[in-house]
């Protein structure tokens, strides 16, 4: 994925929101900032601090708009983010991409220190940030955690699973899905991807919640065969 | 009567306690006992922590894990950061500590830099706190001083001296856990002046009732400061009923138990009286799911009379 190319697209959707004036500004001006003297302290500050320069309003997505971001990266889509999280990603491909271990070092530490929304905005950077295959593990911490915005962040309409997950971690993910009470149809691949072990498992869950006296979740069946 | 009876329909902001180290009934019970809102201030977690990912998963919990258990009672959780007195004693790991709490200061809902101040009143306390005061300082944050129980009136009255010294007003600084010996400077040089009821160590609510009728309701605010201690979470309110009986005003009562913390707070930007008159819709949607309070399709009230478990 050409990174300069999604950066502008999407800057230039910020710049489309309504009443933006203000956040376009600031942001423009931390970006200028940082890339004249790239401190990974201004970088953290900018992504920690950014509800509070741009607000946390829904955005608006033109259907041009995401035709284009879909053309950039297929599967990627912004529909539903509020602007925060949409600046916050924008924000993280701002950030130098000529040494790798730092570049994955310095969002790491992000992913330690994030709360709830940060989280949210974090993993759903994930099929857009440098490196791709570095984010495997993490991604799957996404999974393992606890947040249902979280784990909706990176288990529903987020390509990066299906590209880069092996098939015990695909698994997981849709096994959690259906614990959790996700809408499994949002699942990027989830059709694609099906195989045997998962619809093994899936069976046995399946006999498990009818033994325990409960209802099976809905698309469960699906999946079996 | 029950003291809850008198209180009915109150609505009350816990600025100081570590629900952390509380349970499920706790909260159950201080939504019940009208609890809209609460503040944890970071503080020692009753054992010396090691490292400083301790300190970084506890910062995150705050703002993450433990905000989201209190949204399920339908009450607003708030928290302020810093490295607590005890703690910055460790000067090697104080650094370290120090560096990582930019990450979390600028956070949502981060309303302050706390519980800092003097424990022991060393000089590694000292240092920590001032370079702390700076911080606060730069974000435009209050702060939440944590008095000494040694030597407190002498720690009182130097912790303001030093944040005067840092250039904070003093408008933008919490004194917490006063006593009938602290009050009266710390009003009078116009901090915000935090009182926790806390059985046998701190103040009885008793005592507090009279300070209120003393000094009136004016820039004073009460806490229970629960945590792994012998405590109650109920505090806030059960002095608001004492208060009540002994023929207190519902306006004053409000000023101290509620309104004070928010305007005091509120200067952080990170919440406002607006916010807190709405009532926090209990959102399923985000709940915390697999190992979460809420399993499953679970609801958040649990029937205590059922002897049946589903």
């Amino acid at each position: 994925m050409n990174i300069a190319q999604m950066s502008q697209t999407l800057f230039y959707l910020i710049e489309q929101q309504p009443d933006s004036e203000k956040a376009v500004s600031y942001l423009r001006q931390q970006a200028d900032a940082f890339q004249a003297n790239p401190q990974v302290a201004v970088f953290y500050r900018v992504f920690t601090a950014m509800p509070r320069f741009v607000g946390k309003r829904m955005i608006e997505v033109p259907a041009d708009m995401a035709f284009a971001i879909e053309r950039i990266r297929p599967g990627f889509t912004v529909t539903d983010w509020t602007l925060d999280r949409l600046a916050r990603v924008w924000w993280l491909l701002q950030l130098p991409i000529d040494d790798q271990t730092y570049y994955v070092k310095t969002i790491s530490e992000l992913f330690k220190a994030g709360e709830l929304n940060e989280l949210v905005a974090l993993y759903s950077s994930l099929p857009v940030l440098a490196f791709p295959e570095s984010w495997r593990f993490q991604a799957t911490e996404g999974i393992r955690n606890n947040i249902a915005d979280v784990q909706s962040a990176i288990m529903l309409h987020n390509p990066y699973p299906a590209d880069y997950f092996d098939e015990a971690a695909w698994n997981q993910l849709i096994l959690k899905a259906f614990f959790t009470d996700k809408d499994v149809t949002q699942i990027i691949g989830l059709h694609e991807r099906k195989n045997a072990r998962l619809a093994q498992t899936l069976a046995d869950y399946a006999a498990e919640r009818r033994a325990a006296g409960r209802s099976l979740p809905t698309h469960l069946e699906e999946l079996l065969g | 009567m029950d003291f809850m009876d008198s209180i009915r329909g109150m609505s009350f902001f816990d600025m100081h306690v570590h629900m952390t180290s509380r349970t499920t009934d706790d909260y159950q019970a201080m939504a019940d006992a009208g609890v809209v809102a609460m503040i944890e201030p970071a503080f020692w977690l009753g054992q010396p922590r090691t490292g400083v990912d301790s300190f970084r998963d506890y910062f995150a919990s705050l703002v993450g894990w433990e905000r989201f258990r209190a949204s399920q009672f339908g009450i607003r959780h708030y928290c302020t950061i810093g490295l607590n007195s005890k703690e910055a004693n460790q000067e090697e790991l104080a650094e370290q500590v120090m560096e990582i709490l930019p990450l979390f200061i600028y956070k949502e809902g981060v309303v302050g830099v706390g519980e800092i101040g003097f424990d022991d009143q060393t000089a590694a306390e000292e240092k920590y706190y001032r370079a702390q005061l700076d911080l606060a300082k730069e974000a435009g944050l209050p702060v939440q001083i944590h008095t000494p129980h040694r030597d407190k009136k002498q720690g009182t009255s130097r912790s303001m001296d030093i944040a005067l010294e840092h250039g904070l007003e003093p408008g933008m600084v919490i004194v917490d856990h006063n006593n009938e010996e602290t009050v009266r400077e710390v009003l009078d040089r116009g901090f915000w002046a935090g009182f926790t009821i806390y059985p046998f160590t701190k103040m009885g609510n008793e005592r507090m009732v009279e300070i209120v009728k003393q000094y009136g309701p004016e820039r004073i605010m009460i806490n229970s400061a629960a945590d792994w201690g012998i405590s109650d979470p109920l505090a806030v309110p059960k002095t608001a009923a004492l208060m009540k009986q002994n023929g207190i005003s519902d306006e004053a009562i409000r000023l101290v138990t509620f309104t004070n913390a928010v305007t005091a707070f509120a200067q952080s930007g990170q919440l406002s009286l607006e916010e807190l008159t709405q009532p926090l819709s209990i959102d399923q949607s985000q709940r915390y799911n697999g190992s979460s309070v809420l399993r499953g399709g679970q609801a958040p009230r649990v029937d205590k009379e059922s002897t049946i478990i589903k």
